[in-house]
Formats: C-alpha cells, structure tokens, sequence
C-alpha cells in the first residue's frame, strides 16, 4: 500500500505536537522513522492509525483520502500497529488476544475457535513463527508478546505495520527474529514502518528513513543518502549543550554499601547484589530498562524486601529499616515516576515541598506545622532551581513536567544527605533543565556526597560517572572507570551476562 | 440544569403523595426552623450535632484515602458503650459523663481499627471490611439490648435510663442539649488537625497518593490505624452524645434508623471534604430531615423524601468528586 | 439428630435462599468484569423487589411484576451509566447514592402509592410460579434442593452456565473481559469500552432486578420497607471474593445459604435470633479473609504500604 500523510499538525493545549509534517511510505519498504523522546514520532503514527483523530492534514492511502474516527477504521484499511506498550490482556490465551475485536462468528455471536486457529496457523506457516496459541499472555515472555501483537496485525491483513520502539526490551537473539521477520514482510510486499531511536539498527536494517525533531521532519532520505554521523545530527540539531566537565576528586569513605543483598522479587534470577558508593563519586548503573534497576532502587530506598545480606548507609545497618529511618540516616532519593512517586498531584507545591523534610523535624514544632517556614523555604527552592510555578500554593499538577522534575530535586537536594539515588533524572525533561539538573548533580558530588545514578541513557551515565556498572538481567557487572571504558563494551554488556553462564536461559515457557 | 432536575423530581414525587407543593414547603419550613418557641429548630441544631458529628468522622477517613463507610457501626458500639458504662459503672455526675464519653470513643475507635487492622495484616478492603463490621455492631448490641442488659419493665429491646445527673444538660434558656457544644469543640478541632497539624498533613498526603507518601517515609500503618481511630473515635462520641443528651438511653436501632451514618458520609462527599464546610452541610441535612418529618407530619409527604434528595445531590456531586477511591478511577481508564 | 437438622425442608431452604444472592451476585460479576466498581447492588435489588410487587398489584398478574422488576433493574443501570460514564463519577459515590435513592424511593413510593406503612400484602398479589421436576423431586437429599423451585431458580442456574460460556467463548464475554482488564487495548483494536461498560450495567440491572423480584413475588409476597436487608452487601463480597467468576459463584452463594438455613434452624434451637441474623455477614467477611491473605502473598517482597 501507498500511505501518505500530507501536512499533518497536532497541538496539545499549547504545545505544538506536530508541525506540518509530510511524509510517503511505499510497499516492499521498512521505513525507520527516527528522533529523540519528544519529537513526535508516536504523536504522528497515532494520527495513522485512528488513536488521535484532532489533526490538521490529510492522510491518503493508494491515493485515496481517508478520515479515521476509530482505528477500526484504520485496521480495516489495512494498518496495523505494535505499540509499545503492549496491548495484551493478561488473563486470555494468544489465540483469543489476536482475535479480540475481529472475531469470526459461529452462530449468535459465539466465537468460531477452528477458523481462527486455522487461520493464524498459515500464518504462523508462512512467517515461520512458533507460538503456542493456547497459552495465556501472563506467563508468556516479552519477545512473545510482541510476536502476538505483530500476529494481530497480520491476522488482520496489514499491509502497513507499524512498529514503535519494538526493541527496546528484546535480547539480542528476538531482535535478530524480529528484523529477519520484517524482512519477510517487505519481501511480502508490505510497508514497514519501524519507530526508533537505535541508529545502528537503522543503519542495519532500514530502507528508508525519516527525522523528526521537535514536531518537525528533518529530512526524509533513502538509507544510501544518509549516514550515520548525518542522521545523528539531524536528530540533536544545533549543539546547544554546555560542554560538562567532571573535576578530578578523590573520593572519600563508603557511604552506601550493599553487600550480598538478596532482593525479593527480581524480574529475573540473578546473583546478589554487591555495591559501593564512595562520597565525591557518582557511581552509575546502566542498561535496558526492565532489567532488575527498579528493583534494586527500591531495596535501596526501603520499598522492597530483601532475603539475606545488608545494606548500609553511612556505616549505619539499614537492613529491614523502614524509610523514614533511611532517609533520616542520610539518605534521598529523586524518582523515576515523578507523577506517583515524586509527587501528590493534588496537593499543593509547599506541601509537596515540605515533606521530606517533616520526616526529620525541620518543619514542625510539636504536632504543629511551621507554614511560614514552609512558605519561605518553596520559595526558596521555586527561585533556586528556576521551577515556572506561579507561587507556592499552586497545585503540583499545574506544573509541566520538567518543573515538576526540578522541584522533586530541589527538594530532595536540598535533605543535603550524604547518599543521594537519583534514577533517570531527566527522562522526558527539555534540554535547558537537563542540562541544570546535570550540574547540580556534579555539585552534589563536589561537595562530597555519595550519588548513585541509574539510567537508561548511556551518554547520561558516561557524562555524570566515574565508574560505572551495567545491570542485565538482575545482575550487576563489576565496576568500570568510566575513562577507561569505551561504550562498545558497555553495549555489549547491557545485552549479556556479565557472569559466564555457559547455558542459554530460557525466559519463556511455551 | 441540576437545579432545575431537582425540581421536576421534587414535583413529580410531591405529585405522587397528593400534596400540593405550596402547602409541603410550608410544613418544611416550619418543621426546619420554627415550631412554638422554636423546638423544632432545637431539634433541627441538636440533629446538625449528630450529623456534622459523622460527617467530620467521614471525612476525617475519606481525606486518607481510607473509605470507611463503617460509621454505622463505630456509631453503635460507641452509643452502647456510653450507655453501658453509665448504667453499669456506679460512676455518676460530670465524671460519669466524661466516662461514658470516653468509653464510646474509645468502643467506636477501637472498631474502626479492627477493620484497619483487617486490612494491613489481612489484605482485607477497607471499604469492605467497615461496611461488614456494620453488621456484627448491629446485631449484637441488639442482642445485648435484648436480653442479658435489656430494662425488662419498659417491654422494649432498649437498656435502663440513664440516671439524670448523667444526662447531658440543656444550655440556658433552650431546650437544646449541651451536646452540639462538643460536636462544635470538634468541629474545631478538626479544623486545626486538618490545616495546621502534623498529623492531618500525613493523613492529607497518604490520602492523595499512597505512593508518594509512603516514598517521602510517612509510616503508612501507623497513620491508617491513627485515622481510622480518630474516625471511629468521633463517631463513638457522637454515639455517647445522642445517648447521653437525647435519648438517655440505648435502644435497639435508635442510631440506625434514622441514618445518621450514611447522612454524614453524603455530607462529606457533598462538600468535596473541604473541612470548614461541614458545619454548614451538616446543618443543610439536618434541616432536610427534620423538615421532611413536617411534611409527613402536615402535608403527608413521607419523610423518606429526604432520603430520596440526598441520594439525588450526591449523583450530580459524584462528576466532581475527586480523591476519593482514586484507584477505581485509574483502573477504569481508557474509555 | 442430625437428621433433623438436614430434612428436605432444609434442601429446600437453601434453594430459596440463594437464588436472589445468586442472581444479583451474577448482576454484579458482570459488572465486576467489565470494571464497573458497582456496589449499589442493594438499591438495585430493592428497587426490583418493589417495582415487582406493584407491577403485580397494578396489572393483575406476576408476569408482569416481574417484567416491572426487569425495567426498574435496568433503569437503576442506566442511571448509573448516566452519572459514572456519561458524566465522570465516581463509581464508590455513585453507588452510595443509588443505594440511598433505592431506599428511600421504594419506601416513598410504598406510602404514597401503595398507601401502607412497613409492609405492602394483598390477596391479589400472586407467586412466581413454581416448577416441579418429575423424577428429581423424588431424589433424597437434592429432591427438596432442585425441584419444586420458582422459575428464577432455574433461571439462575441456566444463567450461571450462560455466563460462564459468554466469558469463554463469545464476542461480548470478552470484550467485557477486555473492558474490565484492559480497556486501552480494546480500544486500539477498535472496539470503545464504554458501549461495553454500559450493557454491562443493564445486565447488572436485569439480574438485580429478578433477585428483588424473587424476594417479593416468589418466597413471599410481599413488600417490607428494606427489603433487601443486606443481601446486596453480600452480593458484592461474593463477587470480590471470587472475582467476578460464575462457577465459583455458585458455589460460594450455595455455601452461603447452606450457613444461612443452618442458623435459622439453629434458631430453633434456642440460638438467639441476632447471631443467626449475624451469621452471613462473619461468613462472607472469613471468606474474604481467606481471599485477601491469599492475593496478599502474590505481591512479593513489595513493602512500606502496608506492613510496617
């Protein structure tokens, strides 16, 4: 199928999702569409498929112009998508997920259970695909999830697959399968079009590509007209990053140490958990997400449970302590999830603020709440890390994400604790404020405190650390100097086990 | 267009008993307000107490995030308590008063942390587990009421009367019992606990996102089994006082029947749980039931008609109800 | 003794017990499943209960009081779908108000219609009619239990089986399956979870509305202010409980009246009336212990929410 999207825009309230943007798939292609967090990619792909139906533009499929209300409209004209996050439910079989909103009819509604086996089983046939079909979706693993969500596309006769960040969470071993079954489909005659930020796949596997940035498209070349170092620079624009350097310090006594910590409820069996954090040092931990980094932090931080070992914050045993013991030991911790855990919505901006702080006294005087202390610290904090709130008891939610990121920092930064956990600071924060956030970090570390930073983006690691380790599959890789390291071997390690297992684990029960 | 809805309904429900609205809306008035040297405006402030009493106990719990819609109970067992130690204890006068009180404060807040407790170590709703406790609260303070501490003479399911130093005293010059005092020492209390307080401010937090509160080091258990004391407390006290000051006795069903509970929970849902509004919406429902019994008195409008407006102001409420029960609305999302 | 304890009057006992249980706890799985949070289940039930018993005093027969049972359990469904999906209410207040509307209108109603106080009987107020099974009555123990019970027994069991194949093999069982689950992800197959939540809500309605029906018109009948007495609060643990699951229901509402008509017996043996009037709610409230210290240990190593 020819698909066109002709001038398409996009606002969300103010902010200008999408910018006139252009663009031509053609059949027997895959078509990699590229750009950071941010750039529109998925807010373009959800306006193909029927999810987002405010747009200015046109959308033209074999030339014809089509307006979807729903994406049953648009599954019908042949579009499919693998989202992201997967579409599944959880408690129903492969066979009847794939079926979901298509079934084939019986008789009054109940379902035809054979067509539909015999159906998805040529497909299985066709694109070589092993499944098995009556497993229910909970037990199965991620590349099988995916390998479900690419069969309800193809049970309904996609001829246009989207696929949008599908390897993010893949080994090494299903992203190759998944590449080697786009490939099959192209030669079927289908458009792909592959929603990335991987450049190296690209390079690797695409025909063609397009670069978005900031809501706008950039370029849009065949893969032969471009190169990696162009599409790179397409994708970052004009540098406007202040070039951060790290001053050479010693670092000082441990102030976090784990030490065979055995954590309850790790997304996959690994060896326990063996860290220290030195105070003037940041120590980093990348890798993919989804590979046990949550889970450590939350041990860490008193969330979750461990089964044997110790954790230690400034020479004081923590094991089994509750937060508040933690955090008053020294101890604060600026979250991933900033809308749960970071913040109350509902509340307002003082007694997001004050709340750390309440734990260790500093804000009340007997049962009693100190407001105007409180005030005047939000204040504080609102000027210091330059947060855009009209004043302090304005409501948390009114903040857009990026001040919301600040103020939890400020916060937390300002507990002056001796370890500070900082995970993906600034994931979805515009560039100014990552650049804020970075510095103040370095500063922390200036000033002698221990910072454990976990991070899915590796430039972040390797810009702030000065060791690092990678975390795959609950497990943590010996620690690395971060100038003595080169990011290859930090790639490789963030898909392989550090530890030498000779057998290949099976994470999938089919 | 919620107004205007009210009306017709009013209308057509006003239509169904045959009376003529005219004629309805004086009986409310008068029934609300006035009477003969206003007693029904006494009985009108003295069911306020009572309400706004279980309002305050409601909102207290829902402002946690706690939905405990078991006030019935803690209601009940503080009421019976406060009469049983008066009757059984030997102690008279003012102490036997602030006994009684005490006893029901602490029946009803005791109640409310089983339920806390069902859920922290159980896993047990609270929603659910309040709303079952109801029960068993009921039943077996009838059971007492019945037989081993029933007042066998007056032929009714209902415990000895109170010796008269113990009932609460009327203020001068009224008859309205001193218990509305204690609901507006409450009243303020709760004022200060909710926007001054270290305590409040925990609970306000956990109410809002339980993740949030538990990630900054709030003591989840600790602060569920506070609240849901303070809860169950205020709303044994409101028990004691309904004993203590109106009826000087506990009989069987006197707590339930008139809905007390469930009134209060309608008020803190009406006001969003804006703590200084309670008075004011408890006084609103208490006007609304004691002008309804007018109308059934007067214009044979049935008193239920009360009922029927409550639940109809909640339905319009409930659009903008927000931090209550915030999980079912996240896990119903996507429509 | 034991013997007389377990006569064929007590089989059938739990028969009638059950059945509005059972029905109305089906009205509120369907609803459970497709992630309406409805626990307005007593105001369903009573509204069914009196529209029943005026339909059948008005119109001359129980057909019709059944079929006005049918039409107040839908229209309470739709109001509900009016201020929870249509309008974004809450589902907890929602209820709340649904259950007090339900009370109060149906006592409203009693005095100003029916022109009674407490309790509504007449002679021309008739029963569901009764079925008797020809070979089954004669069975010993399950003769009394599965024959000689009015049609919505029957009419419950089926709709135990139905259901329990709609979730498993029909289009809407699993759209509402997916509604309740997942509802984005049935979105993004085309189908929108709000046309789905609401027939949810009318079959709730319709099922609620039987259970009122089979209080009124079909063990008695009559009408008692509160009729419902609970059972919709019971109703709602059985389907917490079981997760919204038709065979476990069943079986868990057959427990129950199994408790139920053992405490009523127990009565007679000098039990006072109060702890046999208690016994349902220990009962549902144990079995949600059991369930809840089960689903506790499924989030594992997960601390500082609860456990202190």
């Amino acid at each position: 199928m020819f698909a066109q999207l002709h001038d398409i825009s996009v606002n969300f309230g103010e902010v200008r999702a999408l910018d006139s943007v252009s663009l031509d798939i053609s059949p027997n292609q895959i078509h990699a569409v590229v750009g950071e967090n941010g750039a529109g990619k998925s807010t373009l792909m959800s306006v193909l498929f029927g999810l987002n139906v405010n747009y200015g533009g046109q959308i033209f499929i074999n030339d014809t112009r089509k307006t979807w209300a729903t994406p049953s409209d648009a599954i019908k004209a042949g579009i499919g998508m693998v989202h992201q996050h997967f579409m599944l439910i959880e408690s129903m079989t492969v066979l009847e997920n794939i079926i979901l909103g298509s079934e084939p009819n019986k008789y009054l509604g109940f379902l035809d259970f054979q067509l539909a086996e015999k159906k998805i089983s040529n497909l299985l046939e066709t694109y070589n695909f092993s499944i098995n079909l009556h497993q229910t979706v909970d037990k199965l693993s991620v590349g099988q999830r995916q390998m479900v969500e690419i069969l309800k596309t193809l049970y309904r006769s996609a001829e246009l697959i989207i696929l949008d960040e599908p390897t993010a969470v893949l080994t090494p071993a299903e992203r190759l399968d998944l590449f080697n079954s786009l490939q099959d489909f192209k030669n079927a005659g289908k458009s792909i079009i592959l929603i990335t930020h991987k450049i190296d796949e690209v390079i690797a596997n695409a025909d063609h590509v397009s670069v978005m940035r900031a809501g706008q498209l950039i370029s849009s070349l065949p893969i032969d007209g471009t190169s990696q170092t162009q599409i790179s620079e397409e994708i970052v624009g004009v540098s406007k990053t202040k070039s951060i350097s790290r001053k050479k310090i010693k670092a000082g006594s441990v102030k976090l140490n784990l030490s065979n910590l055995d954590i309850l409820g790790m997304p996959q069996i690994g060896n326990a958990f063996n860290l220290e954090v030195k105070a003037s040092e940041i120590v980093g931990i990348a890798g993919v997400a989804g590979n046990g980094q949550s889970e450590l932090i939350e041990a860490i931080i008193g969330l979750r449970s461990s089964k044997s070992g110790f954790i230690e914050i400034c020479s004081r045993d923590v094991t089994g302590a509750d937060i508040s013991t933690r955090r008053d030991v020294g101890l604060c911790y600026i979250p991933e999830d900033r809308q749960k855990r970071g913040l109350a919505l509902g509340a307002q901006l003082s007694e997001n603020a004050s709340i750390s702080s309440l734990v260790s006294k500093a804000f009340s005087k007997g049962p009693f709440l100190r407001k105007t202390k409180i005030r005047n610290f939000t204040e504080g904090l609102i000027k210091k890390f330059d947060v855009k709130a009209s004043s302090p008891s304005a409501l948390a939610s009114s903040l857009s994400g990026g001040n919301k990121q600040k103020l939890i920092i400020a916060r937390e930064l300002s507990l002056e604790s001796d370890v500070i956990i900082a995970e993906n600071p600034t994931w979805g924060v515009d560039l100014g404020a990552i650049n804020q956030i970075h510095h103040e970090l370095l500063s922390m570390r200036e000033n002698g405190h221990a910072i454990l930073l976990v991070s899915s983006d590796l430039d972040e690691i390797l810009t702030l650390s000065d060791r690092v380790l990678v975390m795959f599959e609950s497990e943590l890789s010996q620690s690395f100097c971060t100038e003595k390291v080169t990011r290859e071997e930090l790639g490789k390690l963030m898909l392989m086990k550090a530890s030498d297992k000779k057998e290949k684990k099976k994470i999938n029960t089919a | 267009m919620t107004a205007l809805s009210l009306f017709f309904i009013l209308l057509l429900l006003l239509n169904l008993a045959d009376a003529s609205f005219f004629e309805a809306s004086q009986a409310f008035l008068k029934s609300a307000f006035g009477g003969r040297r206003y007693a029904y405006l006494y009985v009108t402030i003295s069911r306020c107490a009572l309400i706004t009493g279980m309002a305050i106990a409601a909102l207290i719990a829902f402002r946690a995030g706690l939905i405990n819609i078991g006030g019935e109970g803690q209601l009940v067992i503080g009421g019976f308590a406060a009469a049983f130690v008066s009757i059984y204890s030997g102690v008279t006068g003012v102490p036997g008063i602030i006994l009684a009180i005490l006893s029901a404060m602490i029946g009803g807040g005791l109640w409310a942390v089983l339920a806390g407790l069902m859920k922290l170590k159980l896993g047990v709703p609270i929603l659910v587990g309040t709303l079952l406790l109801n029960y068993p609260a009921r039943y077996i303070t009838s059971y007492f009421v019945s037989h081993p501490f029933r007042d066998v003479a007056s032929g009714m399911p209902q415990t000895l009367l109170l010796d008269k130093s113990l009932w609460l005293p009327f203020i001068e010059g009224t008859r309205l019992d001193t218990g509305f005092i204690f609901i507006l020492i409450v009243y303020g209390f709760v004022l200060i606990y909710s926007h001054r307080s270290v305590p409040g401010y925990h609970a306000k937090m956990t109410g809002l996102s339980i993740e949030f509160a538990a990630t900054s080091g709030i003591n989840i258990f600790s602060t569920t089994l506070k609240t849901l004391a303070f809860s169950g407390a205020i709303a044994g006290l409101v028990g004691a006082i309904a004993v203590l000051g109106i009826h000087h006795r506990f009989t069987d069903g006197m707590l339930v029947q008139p809905l007390y509970a469930w009134t209060g929970i309608v008020a803190a849902l009406l006001i969003n749980l804006v703590p200084w509004a309670i008075l004011p919406a408890g006084f609103f429902f208490a006007s609304l039931t004691s002008g309804a019994s007018g109308m059934e008195r007067t214009a044979d409008v049935p008193k239920e008609i009360a009922i029927i407006i409550q639940g109809i102001i909640i339905l319009f409420v409930a659009s903008r109800a927000t931090g209550i029960a915030s999980d079912t609305k996240n896990k119903e999302e996507g429509n | 003794m034991l013997a007389d304890l377990f006569d064929p009057a007590f089989a059938d006992s739990v028969a009638r017990i059950a059945v509005p249980i059972l029905l109305a706890s089906l009205g509120g799985a369907i609803c459970h499943r497709a992630g309406v949070f409805n626990i307005a289940l007593e105001g369903f039930i009573l509204m069914g209960a009196f529209a029943a018993v005026l339909g059948t005093f008005m119109l001359g027969h129980v057909f019709w009081g059944v079929l006005s049972a049918i039409l107040a359990g839908i229209f309470m469904g739709l109001l509900f779908a009016e201020f929870h999906l249509r309008r974004p209410g809450d589902a907890i207040v929602v209820s709340i108000a649904l259950n007090l509307i339900g009370l109060g209108l149906t006592t409203y109603l009693l005095r100003s219609v029916l022109g009674v106080s407490g309790v509504f009987q007449d002679e021309a107020l008739g029963k569901i009619t009764e079925i008797n099974l020809p070979v089954i009555e004669s069975l010993p123990v399950f003769g009394s239990f599965l024959s000689g019970q009015s049609i919505l027994f029957y009419v419950s069991i089926f709709l135990v089986i139905l259901l329990h194949y709609i979730y498993s093999r029909h289009k809407l069982g699993f759209w509402m399956r997916a509604a309740g689950e997942n509802p984005l992800a049935l979105k993004t197959v085309g189908i929108k979870p709000t046309p789905v939540k609401l027939l949810a809500l009318v079959l709730c309605g319709v099922c609620c509305g039987l259970a009122g029906a089979q209080l009124s018109i079909s063990n008695v009948s009559l009408f008692v202010e509160n009729m419902s007495a609970g059972r919709g609060w019971i109703a709602v643990v059985i389907v917490l409980v079981t997760n919204g699951r038709p065979i476990p229901i069943l079986g868990l509402v057959l427990l129950f009246g199994f408790v139920d008509s053992l405490s009523l017996r127990l009565q007679g043996f000098g039990f006072p009336q109060q702890f046999t009037e208690m016994m349902p709610y220990i009962a549902s409230l144990v079995a949600l212990i059991f369930v809840s210290i089960r689903r506790m240990k499924n989030l594992v190593g997960m601390r500082g929410y609860d456990n202190g």
